[in-house]
């Protein structure tokens, strides 16, 4: 019996996932190659200047830790300056990963599989660089493990009130499942790996990291079954990581802080950041690792497209944050908000506004979509943006409080930009790393979506 | 075995132990596991048995442990076998002594611990203090424990002996006895009538001896005023606690250092409804004090100009009836060069119905730095509306400006065998300082004798390292009727001695035979002139009495006053020369903290906000408005200034209130001397010019923007309240109505229960109409609390430490701002906010309803600083005490922690006092009196101004104030509940007027 056979108009036709030809042998081929070839000369290049951006943050951290907060600008009343403005950009920055990888896998967007691998890769890199921060930020970081409800002699708990208490579950969680998630989602294609390895130590680190993955049908059982549970839980912790982080704020009483709008708003902002930084990374992953087969113009187009989508958010959370400020008839909070736009820093809030919410409109044509230098100019203004965003927020909003007898400016020192570069350099040279030693695209789930690959649906000719 | 087998038991086996029946552990209780069993009580003696094994392991390892104890910490321990007299470990004891500064001495009550001194506050029994002092004296205990003292005397800059100095020094002596040559001694002013008298007993061993007593803060004008206005000089002395009506001529009695005039003035300004009293205060001032800033109404007037509109003022209030005092011709009156009246018609009008209507209890008090025309304008006032409220009192004369020049010129010719400096710095504080150290070289023999090496001693042979006066003797007269001692509180630290009695040594080596000591030389001068004679009390007694309370009240030896002499309104009339209004005239006033320069290395006082400007380290020049507008210059800019041949460059603050035309520098900074002073600010001296009659005022300066910037360490960036209900200023005449304007509720749907607090409640209600600013709190709450010094840098970036502050706002036309204080410390709020933001609980609630921190509990997260809306918590940005050795960590208050770098810190009400008094009172099995707690802020207050005690006491002083209709709680509308009442600034403006 045969099929009934349906034509789709061209409209609602999926579009194709991959260009040309691809098979699953060359799909291995093509990913699977990375660890056996030498790095091209670019790379050493690339890691060299990353590395040494890193070694210098991590100088300048140990530089802090021997001698006190005092190195950075921090003040009287801006307590929290660079150190927790970073800390919630990378932790937001990550957010893009577990949405791509778990809540459009559960909405079964098939599209996402090309880039799942890779943005969660930087989820886990960048909830790295986040965590250092609340670590290194405390005046004494060699007791930052209070923080950690662990039974003790002298029968002290942490402060289960805190939203920093939160914050430590929130993070600590999030980190620990996103790992899980990718680690699970990678087993098969480490196993491909193993088989493909001809180098001893390689083939052994592959052997040990693949947990024993043989392929086997009841491998595939259990994995499918994992992966959809670690996806649904997943899911929830993009929605309330940054909700936890925004509490940091938002269960406060300082005016700017003190806003119900923040759990959504910083959620939106956090994947709008994200996917920011992987459309920025995919770019260049998709130019130097030629993958333009894999990751399509589509995807790009795809992501444009959220990123526009998570703009026109922004731009609705601002304008209700303004908007609860005037209607609250709180003059504390009405100087605030003139502040952001008018005050010593109006140039951060208009850099802000500018960045978040103008220039990505940008993606509303086509040819933006379209075009490498829009793509990586709009993404850059995202990213400075939201960095700027969260600056505004903590330092324009602590600067001037409630007794104007204590309002001071906040300047940063060299240390503070020395250690925020070196979060970056980090970050990049995890990703360097990984794109040398891991499959950067998940093959198991690329082969899922090969064109033949899907034998219910019928590409019938008769 | 084998002999088992032989027997050849007919059993049957399993094992061969079952067949082998020895050795049966279990037949013979060895069984280590059965209950109750352990091993023989004797083991075999040559049997390492486990137990023993154990043992010795044991013990070998607790040997090892104890023989490892290292001799780092194996100092010795000597316990109180023969406890000190009067030293109980752990529990303080306080002495009465006098600190002097200037014209000043200070009766304090010094707390020592353990044998050394921590804390300066006020001596309670001293009939004007009243308890209180000024910053600065609470702030010399850091000059006893500076690390920059002399330990020992030095000769040509190489460490010598005593004997060694009292040598050449008794040789220098006696050679210019013989030969008639001079000696110079030059000291400050001597308010101790032994040191006057050992000063005369030497001039009568030598003859030669020319003694100069120098104030080089003082201001000359003053006492030459007081030469011509009542023939000699002379001192007033103001009754401010009987006077309706102020006028200050640029005086700044409210400055924190006359604990006296404060409290008298504050005394006035805390009716407690519109009908009560209250005084009116009028300032017409150039820089802006803090009793300009606490006038009811005040005027900016140019220094140059006070004189001319004083004496209009005299004319204007003889034609309204005033009659003029004797021999005074109201056309003698100088007209003066006005130009034109700074005060509006209504003001003037008001001004002067005020003075005529107060008549005999108004009084116009004249500022030390002031002209002297302006000083006899206000003498003439005086003799007009004052009535008794101001007499002028004989008083130790001291060498102006002048004198000090012909001194210079003396000693440049050679005049001088010996110069002796005694606590005297002419180097830094003579302007004309080359010329004064070109003349030092031809004196043939030069002695310093001081606490700290200075300018001075670096340019003097001989070197005498002189007592702290915390380790001396001294009395002082105040020439009221008390005279206070000052006795040592500690031994000396270092091999140094009483500056006296290095003088009785020359005394001795000159033949003349004074007592043994200094202690016996007061003693013999009391026995013969203070002790009443015939008294039933022994000396020994009354001697010890006066030690024990500080002074005594002889209630003899006050002059009568002076009467104002007619003709010196003649003299007033000359020095008002043609050049006062050309230029800028520059106006050199005592630094806040560090006076004439002497303070300057005490890094408390250099971080103490001038409570004005809140410029802390340094002395920026302080330019009004409208004259900054003009040359466009802004805070922190640079400028040079030029005076006569002096020049020097220095960043400027804008100074709202100031006179236009008017720039204000403060003396005693741009020392050359001293790790903390050194280089901090410039040196205003350099500015007075030595040949005028008023060398606080220098006229002519001309001003010129050099382009550079810099940050200026100051702790106060805005002035503004942006119309923020923050400090609340009445009214006297309509405060009722405006005490009843609607307000935001305080009180707030909270979803916690509310706090309880069984036994007390700690709270505290702050007058800010009684408040004046001076911050003597703060100096106070920094000794108490063992609170950081910062730095210039770290206050730049707004990192002070000090648990209370003075928060000052300006509001209306920056030109002639209206101003209030408001103390700022930790509100120890019930709902504090900053508690549950804590991830560690470091900062909770106590059951009293303190806000309390566990500072070894806090990681530093520093969210309770960004939470609390008061920003009073503070930051340890760096490690600030852990490198303190001795002698600094001296200073430290033991009851209170000292906190390590990456903590959190605030004010815990004086946790401390609270508990000792807790404890004192459970001792003696009694409640806690209302009163008993003082925190140190409240004791150093002299405005009374912070009133501290139990909320849940309905009778207690602070459940009073607090439920007073001035009542308010600032940002009572976040619903934090805060422990501290603020009580609304009043104002007395004249009638029809309003103003803020």
């Amino acid at each position: 019996m045969k099929a009934e056979a349906v034509r789709l108009p061209e409209e609602l036709q999926a579009p194709a996932l991959t260009a040309g030809l691809v098979t699953s042998g060359s799909l291995d081929d093509q990913v699977l190659k990375f660890p056996a070839k030498k790095p091209p000369l670019a790379w050493y290049v690339g890691f060299a200047i990353t590395s040494s951006i890193m070694t210098l943050g991590l100088a300048l951290i140990g530089y802090t830790i021997a001698t006190g907060i005092g190195v950075w600008g921090n003040t009287n009343p801006v307590f929290w300056a660079f150190d927790i403005i970073n800390f919630v950009f990378w932790v937001g920055i990550g957010h893009a990963g577990t949405l791509i990888s778990a809540i459009l896998f559960l909405f079964r967007k098939r599209w996402r599989n090309a880039i799942a691998r890779f943005a969660e890769a930087m989820t886990i890199f960048a909830v790295m660089c986040a965590g250092i921060f609340p670590l290194i930020h405390v005046g004494r970081p060699w007791v930052a493990f209070w923080l950690f409800p662990y039974p003790n002699q002298r029968a002290v708990w942490p402060n289960f009130r805190s939203p920093l208490l939160w914050d430590v579950f929130a993070v600590s969680t999030y980190f620990s499942v996103s790992l899980l998630f990718w680690y699970l989602g990678l087993l098969p294609d480490i196993a491909s790996m193993r088989d493909r390895a001809t180098g001893k130590i390689r083939k052994a680190v592959y052997s040990v990291l693949c947990l024993g993955w043989r392929g086997a049908n009841s491998h595939w059982n259990h994995f499918e079954k994992a992966y959809l549970l670690l996806a649904g839980l997943a899911t929830g912790l993009v929605l309330s990581v940054h909700s936890v982080v925004s509490f940091d704020f938002a269960v406060s009483l300082v005016p700017g802080w003190h806003m119900t709008i923040f759990p959504p708003y910083f959620v939106t902002g956090a994947i709008f950041a994200g996917f920011a930084m992987v459309l920025m990374v995919l770019i260049v992953v998709r130019e130097t690792m030629d993958m333009k087969n894999l990751i399509t113009a589509y995807h790009l187009d795809v992501m444009s497209r959220v990123i526009l989508a998570m703009s026109c958010l922004m731009g609705y959370a601002y304008l209700m944050e303004g908007f609860t400020a005037w209607y609250s008839m709180n003059p504390f909070l009405h100087s605030i908000f003139k502040n952001y736009f008018m005050g010593a820093y109006w140039w951060a809030g208009w850099l802000t506004l500018a960045c978040n919410v103008f220039i990505p409109q940008l993606f509303w044509f086509k040819k933006c979509r379209q075009s490498y230098v829009w793509m990586i100019v709009i993404a850059l203004a995202v990213t400075t943006g939201m960095w700027f965003e969260r600056f505004v927020i903590i330092v324009v909003s602590l600067h001037h409080d409630f007794l104007p007898a204590s309002w001071h400016l906040y300047k940063p020192t060299l240390v503070d930009y020395g250690i925020l570069l070196g979060s970056f350099g980090l970050f990049f040279t995890m990703v360097l790393l990984f794109a040398r030693v891991l499959p950067v695209i998940a093959t198991t789930e690329m082969k899922g979506i090969l064109p033949g690959a899907q034998p219910h649906v019928v590409k019938s000719e008769e | 075995m084998r002999a088992h087998l032989k027997r050849g038991m007919p059993r049957h086996w399993r094992s061969l132990e079952e067949r082998t029946p020895t050795p049966d552990l279990r037949a013979e209780g060895w069984n280590e596991f059965a209950p109750g069993a352990a091993e023989p009580m004797a083991p075999p003696a040559d049997v390492l048995s486990r137990r023993r094994f154990l043992g010795l392991v044991g013990a070998t390892a607790a040997l090892a442990a104890t023989a490892a104890c290292s001799k780092v910490d194996r100092g010795f321990i000597v316990p109180y076998t023969k406890r000190p007299v009067e030293v109980v470990p752990g529990v303080a004891n306080y002495y009465a002594s006098t600190f002097q500064e200037g014209r000043r001495a200070y009766s304090v009550l010094v707390k020592t611990r353990e044998g050394r001194p921590i804390h300066i506050t006020g001596n309670d029994e001293h009939p004007a203090f009243k308890g209180k002092t000024s910053p600065r004296a609470m702030a010399d205990i850091m000059r006893l424990y500076d690390p920059d003292r002399l330990r020992g005397p030095r000769i040509d800059g190489r460490p010598a002996l005593w004997s060694e100095a009292d040598r050449l020094l008794v040789e220098a002596l006696r050679s210019a006895k013989a030969t008639g040559n001079g000696v110079l001694l030059l000291t400050g002013a001597v308010l101790s009538p032994t040191r006057r008298t050992l000063i005369a007993d030497m001039k009568s061993a030598l003859p030669g001896l020319e003694h100069a007593a120098w104030e080089p803060a003082a201001g000359d004008a003053e006492l030459s005023a007081a030469r011509a206005a009542f023939g000699g000089p002379a001192l007033v002395k103001t009754k401010i606690g009987q006077a309706k009506v102020i006028l200050s001529l640029g005086a700044d009695f409210l400055g924190g250092d006359d604990p006296e005039s404060v409290a008298a003035f504050a005394a006035w300004r805390r009716p407690r409804g519109p009908g009560e009293p209250m005084n009116r205060l009028w300032a017409l001032e150039g820089a802006m004090t803090l009793t300009g800033a606490k006038a009811d109404r005040r005027v900016p007037v140019k220094p140059s100009q006070a004189a001319p509109l004083a004496f209009a003022l005299a004319r204007a209030l003889n034609e309204r009836g005033v009659p003029l005092p004797a021999g005074v011709q109201a056309s003698a009156l100088p007209q003066g060069k006005s130009q034109g009246n700074p005060l509006s018609a209504e003001e003037w009008g008001a001004l002067l119905n005020d003075l005529r209507g107060a008549r005999g209890e108004a009084l116009v008090v004249c500022g030390a730095s002031m002209p002297p025309e302006a000083h006899v304008a206000a003498h003439l006032l005086n003799a007009m509306v004052g009535g008794t409220l101001a007499q002028a009192r004989p008083a130790e004369p001291l060498a102006s400006l002048r004198d000090l020049d012909g001194v210079v010129r003396r000693m440049a010719s050679g005049g001088y065998e010996a110069v002796i400096f005694w606590g005297v710095n002419p180097v830094y504080a003579f302007p004309d300082a080359d010329r004064l150290t070109a003349a030092m070289e031809r004196a043939p023999l030069k002695v310093w004798m001081g606490v700290i090496e200075d300018e001075t001693s670096a340019r003097c042979r001989i070197v005498l390292p002189e007592h702290h006066w915390l380790e001396a003797w001294g009395d002082y007269g105040d020439g009221d009727g008390v005279v206070s001692l000052q006795q040592p509180t500690v031994g000396p630290l270092y091999d140094t001695r009483q500056g006296e009695e290095v003088v009785m040594g020359w005394l001795k080596g000159l033949g003349a035979v004074p007592s043994a000591d200094y202690h016996a030389y007061i003693q013999t001068r009391w026995r013969k002139e203070v002790y009443p004679q015939g008294s039933p009390v022994s000396f020994e007694r009354y001697f010890e009495a006066a030690l024990h309370d500080g002074l005594v009240r002889t209630g003899s030896g006050i002059p009568a006053a002076l009467a104002f002499n007619g003709t010196a309104v003649e003299v007033a009339r000359g020095p008002s020369s043609a050049a006062f209004d050309q230029g800028f005239e520059l106006l050199l006033a005592p630094g806040y903290a560090v006076y004439d320069g002497r303070y300057a290395n005490i890094g408390w006082l250099q971080e103490l906000p001038d409570p004005v400007t809140k410029n802390t380290w340094g002395n920026p020049l302080s330019l009004s408005v409208a004259d900054a507008e003009a040359l466009g210059l802004g805070d922190g800019d640079m400028v040079k200034i030029e005076a006569g041949k002096a020049a020097m460059e220095m960043p400027i603050l804008v100074q709202p209130g100031q006179a236009e035309g008017v720039l204000v520098l403060a003396l005693g900074y741009g020392r050359s001397a001293g790790s903390v002073a050194a280089g901090i600010g410039v040196n205003a001296f350099k500015f007075m010019d030595a040949g005028s009659s008023s060398p606080n005022v220098r006229t002519g300066v001309r001003i010129a923007k050099t382009g550079g910037r810099r940050d200026l360490p100051i702790t106060q960036a805005h002035h503004r309240m942006e119309g923020r209900d923050i400090v609340r200023s009445y009214t006297l005449a309509g405060y009722a109505r405006e005490a009843a304007e609607p307000r935001p509720a305080e009180d707030l749907v909270t979803l916690y229960d509310p706090q309880k607090f069984p036994l007390h409640k700690w709270g505290m209600v702050i007058d800010q109409s009684a408040c004046v600013g001076c911050s003597g709190c703060v100096i106070a709450c920094q000794s108490e609390n063992n609170i950081a010094v910062v730095g210039a840098e770290q206050v730049v970036r707004g990192r002070e430490m000090q648990w209370i502050r003075i928060d000052r706002y300006y509001e209306g036309d920056p030109r002639r701002p209206g101003t209030v204080h408001q103390p700022m410390l930790c509100q120890q709020c019930d709902d504090a906010p900053c508690e549950n933001v804590c991830p560690v609980n470091a900062t909770n609630h106590s059951p009293d309803g303190l806000n309390q921190m566990a500072y070894n509990r806090c990681v530093g997260t520093r969210y309770c600083g960004n939470n609390c809306p008061y920003k009073v918590r503070r930051f340890n940005f760096f490690e600030y005490t852990a490198f303190k050795k001795d002698p600094e960590a001296l200073a430290y208050n033991p009851e209170v922690t000292v906190r390590p770098r990456g903590v959190m810190e605030k004010c815990t009400f004086c946790i401390q006092r609270i508990e000792d008094a807790r404890m004192r009172a459970r001792d003696e099995n009694r409640p806690l009196r209302d009163g008993e707690i003082v925190t140190a802020c409240q004791a150093a207050c002299p405005a009374d101004a912070i009133v501290f005690g139990d909320l849940k006491d309905p009778g207690s002083r602070v459940s009073l104030l607090s439920k007073s209709d001035r009542g308010y709680k600032v940002l009572a509308e976040l619903g934090v509940r805060p422990a501290i009442t603020y009580l609304a600034n009043l104002t007395n403006p004249a009638a029809g007027e309003e103003q803020a």
